[in-house]
């Protein structure tokens, strides 16, 4: 981005009121770099009016320190050398001499301590995005600019020391190092006639490429869920239909290493909790055996499900799609062949395809770091590695009677079960889980809208606030923390705002036992619901028709004690913290 | 040629200044307009540093204090006016 596109941006957003609160903490003059950052964040928000405060020149510990007292929307801290000693700026004239140094470090070091609690103390309130400092130290060294001296390693030590302490920090995201050197090159980024002239130390092109990892790090993409594999000539070399299960190979002394780095990158992904399938052009029961090979480097139930057939792949797609239950725009197909990449395009255009080029490993180099970007995620939740195998069980549910999709599951069927719902009303801070449910639901999702943690923080602390959440195993294995709703408690009745279930705990009655929980813990009449239908939330809207309450045009939505009595019987056991 | 510098250059003054009316940017100078502050300054000259790919000079932020005399500089650039 442009600084000319950055202030067009801003002025065709401008409108309406302002929707997000964005803290820039520095101690250099924030410039071009709120300007960045704005025209960044309105970007990510889609057009939302996003307003930047910044704080006072030259008092970063000052500006920590206030905005730790507002605690408002979120906040960018971003530390430059000078912030941490003054001589280690252009407009400082303390000198540079071999003397000085042992006190610099000191000081560098003392400060850093500082910064880190501070940082702590407003991250306990808002998120925060961290950058260290990005600058280049002054030449400060008696040795040629290609020989580091043990000074400038020392400094670099403390700031590492400090940027993994906060890393260690919920609330706190540290912009990495190495990808703002990949975008914006150390000996680019520093322009000393702003520095001198304005008090701005950064190049227009630095500026951009910082604001631009900030907003990453405040304001996420969503992350893709699942990723489709090929098997032949793509997680491993060979065809195995040819070769035989013992000839395919992944291994350096056979020259198929390439396939090794894409199991390793595919067992990590498995980890955090994204969802892998094969689609193979291939026999079954061949499959089956290779996958059995005890030297593949992941395990082989992290591929659910597998599907191996002559059909097109665009059929196992849609096959794979079912069975995850999730959209084509969250899902990767990764294989060798860019004609059944091709044809799977065809009928899902959404579905991100990529090609495995395994005698390029330069590409491949480069499409590892583009899994990373597209399943990245900020933190991996209990729920997150519990995915895959919850989606086995519901399998195993399906087959055993219970169908996940028109909640025709027999009473008989829950109640042997052996479920138990566990409904607490407990909850008090911010937790990523739950607003990542909010915001990536859309199935169960009461009306589509999204939050900011910002938002999320503010509705928990309004108030009257209600905040309820669910968690949920019975037989089958747990689904972990599967619900959240959130309102607002008035004397007759409750507001629901926010109300947000896991397609995987669909057709267990749970959403039932979670409004009889409510009607039993609180002394009101009915619930009001700010219900929106949505092209997506059918199976809510599926719900409230049920009870006989559902009227779209109505808002909110209400369900009285009476019309909770024509709710079907609730099968589990349930367990209530409040 | 000229046209055509007055034309980006005014573009320049739109994004930083965008409530000033686009007939008033030719007669825009630092002593005439309140929003013109030493930030917008250094932001107006980045901008049009940045549409016209030259580096302005300490001296040159000193100097170029109206829509006048910035066009008067750039005219006088041998690759831009």
């Amino acid at each position: 981005m442009t600084l000319n596109q950055a202030l067009a941006t801003i002025h065709s957003h401008r409108q309406g009121s302002v929707q997000h609160s964005l803290s820039l903490l520095c101690g250099f003059e924030p410039l071009h770099l709120s300007t960045f950052l704005q025209a960044h964040a309105m970007e990510r928000l889609e057009g939302s009016n996003v307003a930047v405060k910044t704080g006072i020149f030259g008092d970063l510990t000052g500006n920590l320190a206030r905005a730790t007292e507002h605690q408002e929307g979120v906040a960018a801290v971003v530390v430059e050398w000078p912030d941490l000693d003054a001589r280690l700026g252009l407009r400082a004239s303390g000198g540079w001499s071999r003397s000085i140094r042992l006190d610099i470090a000191k000081t560098v070091a003392a400060r850093l301590m500082q910064l880190a609690d501070l940082i702590e103390g407003l991250a306990s309130g808002t998120p925060v995005a961290l950058a260290g400092p990005s600058l280049p130290l002054p030449p400060l060294g008696h040795t040629p600019p290609d020989q580091a001296t043990t000074f400038e390693l020392l400094l670099q030590e403390h700031v590492l020391t400090f940027l993994r302490r906060m890393s260690e920090r919920p609330g706190v995201r540290v912009v990495h190092p190495t990808w703002l050197e990949n975008v914006s090159p150390l000996s680019q980024r520093l322009d000393p006639r702003l520095e001198i002239l304005a008090g701005f130390p950064y190049s227009l092109k630095h500026a951009d490429a910082l604001a631009a990892a900030l907003v990453n790090l405040l304001y996420p993409r969503v992350a893709k869920k699942g990723l489709i594999v090929d098997l032949d000539d793509t997680l491993w070399a060979g065809i195995v239909g040819e070769v035989g299960v013992e000839s395919i190979s992944w291994h350096q002394e056979h020259g198929t290493q390439i396939h090794a780095l894409l199991q390793q990158m595919l067992g990590q992904l498995a980890e955090s909790g994204v969802l892998l399938a094969i689609a193979s052009k291939n026999e079954a029961a061949i499959v089956r055996q290779a996958l059995q090979r005890p030297d593949l480097l992941l395990p082989a139930d992290s591929f659910f499900p597998v599907i191996a057939g002559w059909g097109p792949k665009s059929a196992a797609v849609k096959e794979i799609l079912q069975a995850w239950n999730v959209g084509a725009e969250s899902v990767v197909i990764l294989d060798d062949n860019p004609m059944e990449l091709e044809e799977v395009r065809s009928l899902f255009p959404e579905v991100t395809g990529l090609r495995f080029t395994p005698g390029d490993p330069a590409a491949v180099w480069r499409l590892l770091g583009e899994l990373r970007e597209l399943f990245g995620k900020q933190e991996v939740h209990t729920e997150d590695v519990l995915r895959a195998s919850s989606l086995r069980a519901g399998e195993a549910f399906r087959s055993a009677g219970g169908n996940l999709n028109n909640g025709t599951a027999g009473a008989e069927f829950l109640a042997s079960l052996g479920g138990c719902v566990e409904i607490d009303y407990r909850l008090a801070s911010a937790d990523e889980r739950y607003l990542e449910l909010i915001n990536k639901t859309n199935q169960f999702n009461l009306n589509g809208a999204r939050m900011t943690q910002a938002e999320w923080n503010a509705a928990l602390h309004a108030d009257g606030a209600v905040a309820v959440t669910v968690s949920y195993r019975d037989k089958f294995g747990p689904l972990g923390r599967i619900a959240v709703l959130l309102g607002r408690r008035a004397p007759d009745h409750i507001r629901v705002t926010a109300w947000a279930m896991s397609c995987r705990a669909f057709s267990r009655k749970i959403e039932y036992h979670l409004l009889d929980s409510m009607f039993g813990e609180f002394d009101v009449e009915c619930l009001l619901f700010d219900f929106r239908a949505t092209s997506r939330n059918e199976p809510l809207q599926s719900f409230f028709r049920d009870l006989g309450v559902f009227t779209p045009a109505a808002e909110p939505l209400r369900l009285s004690r009476g019309d909770f009595r024509r709710r079907p019987p609730l099968p589990h056991e349930v367990r209530v913290w409040s | 040629m000229s046209t055509d510098v007055r034309e980006r250059a005014s573009r320049c003054f739109q994004n930083v200044f965008p409530g000033l009316p686009q007939g008033e940017i030719p007669h825009a100078s630092m002593a005439s307009l309140a929003a013109w502050d030493s930030l917008a300054h250094v932001t107006l000259l980045m901008a049009i540093e940045e549409e016209f790919s030259l580096t302005f000079s300490p001296a040159d932020f000193q100097e170029l204090t109206s829509y006048d005399l910035i066009i008067d500089f750039m005219e006088s650039q041998p690759s831009h006016g």
